[in-house]
């Protein structure tokens, strides 16, 4: 609206230009002196697009962000479970806000606890990994507190929490961060009393390269193995390339290529995702 | 095939023609898609129509009285989750929604088996296609669709109910207890350890193949038999089993959906059998429900969501254990 305004504007002047008996007649003679030497044509520039910028929508709304619990698994459910389910997740989450995280962010959970003092319980530690689907769905902090690894696995639903604070919002390479408990101790140490970094909700979130040190074998799991996919690691203090060529005949090829185990949830995804904006925008 | 011997003695054979098909084997792709279209429309309408008090006179509501028993419902199993009390206390609860749930027959005492009378109740639409004429006969007195579940429910007199009424989840209140029953899911021919819990054999240590078996059938010389019922593998899973005494948590008015506490035997979407608890020490007596049974238009308006006092809304604000 406001750009086709202007152009009236300019449109209107020139015309009042034009109409001026001066003008006029030197119009007369600027076009025929421009007869006798003919100029390139001047190339067509379009107009500047305008810029939208949609005020009714919060930045937090316009973050295409779903969070991986709401995605059905694949299964022979009905899908009326889920819906009634998610209508129930839409219901806690409009009075409890729980934040975008990834596998790797930095959280701090206020819980009501019978046994602490003050009944309410803070616990600060990097998430290592969201599982559960629906209602049930679960994340996992770790933290080292008086040289004592610590794990607590939270249920993002449960009526006991109270806050959930995003102290450094960051993504890592792997999805699952289980192999810190048999890397060294600095690696999932968090400060308890750590401020919480600023991350602005137009950028997209960093993904943490940082490759892990490994104390020395046994791990609680062969992270080395090609079905747990780790990224994070570096093996080459660890180990040896012939043991790494060795981990590499559990890897399964085939897999791949199977097309009975594909789950393509990218339509799914977006219908849930707008179902879910728009019963939160309510 | 029938061979008779007629008098001067060959023999006849009468040839019998199987006729046998399904139903759209002889028609046309048009035909196939109108038989679909038109018995769901029929249905839809014959749902419909019952809801309408004013189409046919129900029948005579009497009161509860100590010792009377109403029907029940048959629903279908969705899933489970998770439900929290408001001390925090965590519990799993299965949904079982409550699909085109219909009284389908009255059978008196006389002519049921003399001491009760009973109310034939069925639940969830299906094709006509595949019913026999006797089945179809049944629905089509009642007015109503052809269902995948019919179920008998043992039933005081004062509790009848008229052929055709439809049922609710409102019927069931939460804070009451319930009785499931449901074909357990069938897990074919199993060993005596899966089937009944036997410890086996050691793995180790000499055994030359036995590791799974039952080991000793019984005593020994003196009844130098085998007891009949003796443990033994044979076909596990896919018989009637009930759950007793679970808690309803939470009833949905609006989508028909009961949860329940606890699991539930029978796969998901199967169909199950809801009945009041038969445990003297759950019983209802306390909660008043709907007698004989809930209905829309008497009772008028409930929420959408009835919930027990325990349990914790996710419209509330988080708890604070105090």
């Amino acid at each position: 609206m406001a750009a086709c305004a202007k152009g009236l504007d300019k449109c209107m002047f020139s015309l009042r230009l034009l109409r001026s008996p001066r003008l006029q007649n030197e119009r007369f003679l600027s076009t025929s002196l421009g007869r006798l030497a003919p100029k390139e044509p001047s190339k067509f520039t379009p107009p500047p697009k305008p810029v939208v910028i949609d005020k009714t929508q919060t930045v937090a709304a316009q973050r295409k962000f779903l969070s991986p619990e709401f995605i059905p698994p694949r299964q022979r459910t009905d899908p009326f479970k889920f819906v009634i389910e998610r209508k129930d997740m839409i219901r806690r989450r409009k009075v409890l806000d729980i934040p975008e995280f990834y596998a790797g962010s930095i959280l701090a959970v206020t819980m009501a606890d019978p046994n602490a003092s003050g009944k309410i319980n803070r616990f600060v530690g990097i998430c290592i990994q969201r599982g559960g689907k629906g209602l049930g769905a679960t994340f996992v902090l770790r933290n080292i507190i008086d040289n004592q690894g610590v794990e607590i696995c939270y249920e993002l639903y449960s009526p006991r929490i109270q806050k959930i604070d995003v102290l450094k919002l960051e993504r890592r390479l792997d999805d699952n961060l289980m192999y810190l408990r048999d890397a060294l101790t600095e690696y999932s140490t968090v400060d308890p009393d750590m401020n919480p970094v600023p991350f602005s909700l137009t950028e997209e979130v960093p993904v943490n390269k940082m490759k892990v040190r490994m104390r020395p074998k046994p791990w609680s799991k062969r992270w080395e193995r090609p079905k747990y996919n780790v990224q994070g690691i570096r093996f080459d203090l660890a180990l040896t390339p012939e043991k790494m060529e060795h981990a590499q005949k559990w890897a399964q090829p085939w897999r791949e290529y199977d097309m009975l185990k594909e789950y393509d949830t990218a339509q799914l995804e977006e219908q849930i995702l707008s179902e879910v904006q728009q019963a939160m925008s309510k | 095939m029938c061979t008779n011997e007629s008098s001067d003695g060959c023999l006849l054979q009468a040839v019998v023609v199987k006729t046998t098909t399904w139903f759209d084997e002889h028609l046309t792709e048009d035909n196939q898609e109108y038989m679909r279209k038109s018995m769901a429309q029929e249905y839809r309408r014959q749902t419909v129509d019952k809801l309408n008090p004013l189409k046919d006179e129900p029948w005579q509501r009497h009161d509860w009285t100590q010792g009377s028993r109403r029907v029940g419902l048959v629903a279908v199993k969705l899933g489970m989750a998770p439900v929290w009390t408001k001390a925090g206390e965590r519990h799993v609860v299965t949904m079982l929604q409550v699909q085109d749930c219909h009284v389908i027959r009255h059978l008196s005492k006389e002519e049921y088996n003399g001491h009760t009378a009973v109310l034939v109740v069925g639940g969830k639409n299906v094709s006509p296609f595949h019913r026999s004429e006797e089945q179809m006969e049944m629905f089509r007195n009642a007015g109503v669709p052809p269902k995948h579940k019919v179920t008998t429910f043992k039933v005081s007199d004062n509790a009848v109910i008229k052929p055709g009424t439809p049922l609710y989840a409102a019927h069931f209140r939460p804070g009451q207890y319930v009785d499931v029953t449901a074909k357990s899911i069938g897990k074919g021919f199993q060993g005596v350890m899966k089937r009944y819990g036997f410890k086996g054999q050691p793995a180790t240590h000499g055994q030359t193949k036995t590791h799974r078996r039952p080991g000793a059938s019984g005593p020994g010389g003196d009844p130098a038999k085998v007891f009949k019922g003796k443990k033994m593998p044979g076909m596990m899973g896919n018989i009637f089993v009930t759950a007793y005494g679970l808690k309803i948590w939470r009833v949905n008015t609006k989508y028909n959906v009961l949860y329940v506490n606890g699991s539930v035997p029978g796969h998901r979407n199967c169909v199950l059998k809801i009945r009041d608890t038969v445990l003297p020490t759950r019983s209802s007596t306390l909660l008043s429900p709907p007698f004989p049974t809930y209905f829309t238009e008497e009772e008028g308006d409930l929420d959408e969501d009835l919930y027990d006092d325990n349990l914790f809304i996710h419209t509330d604000p988080s708890l604070t254990l105090t």
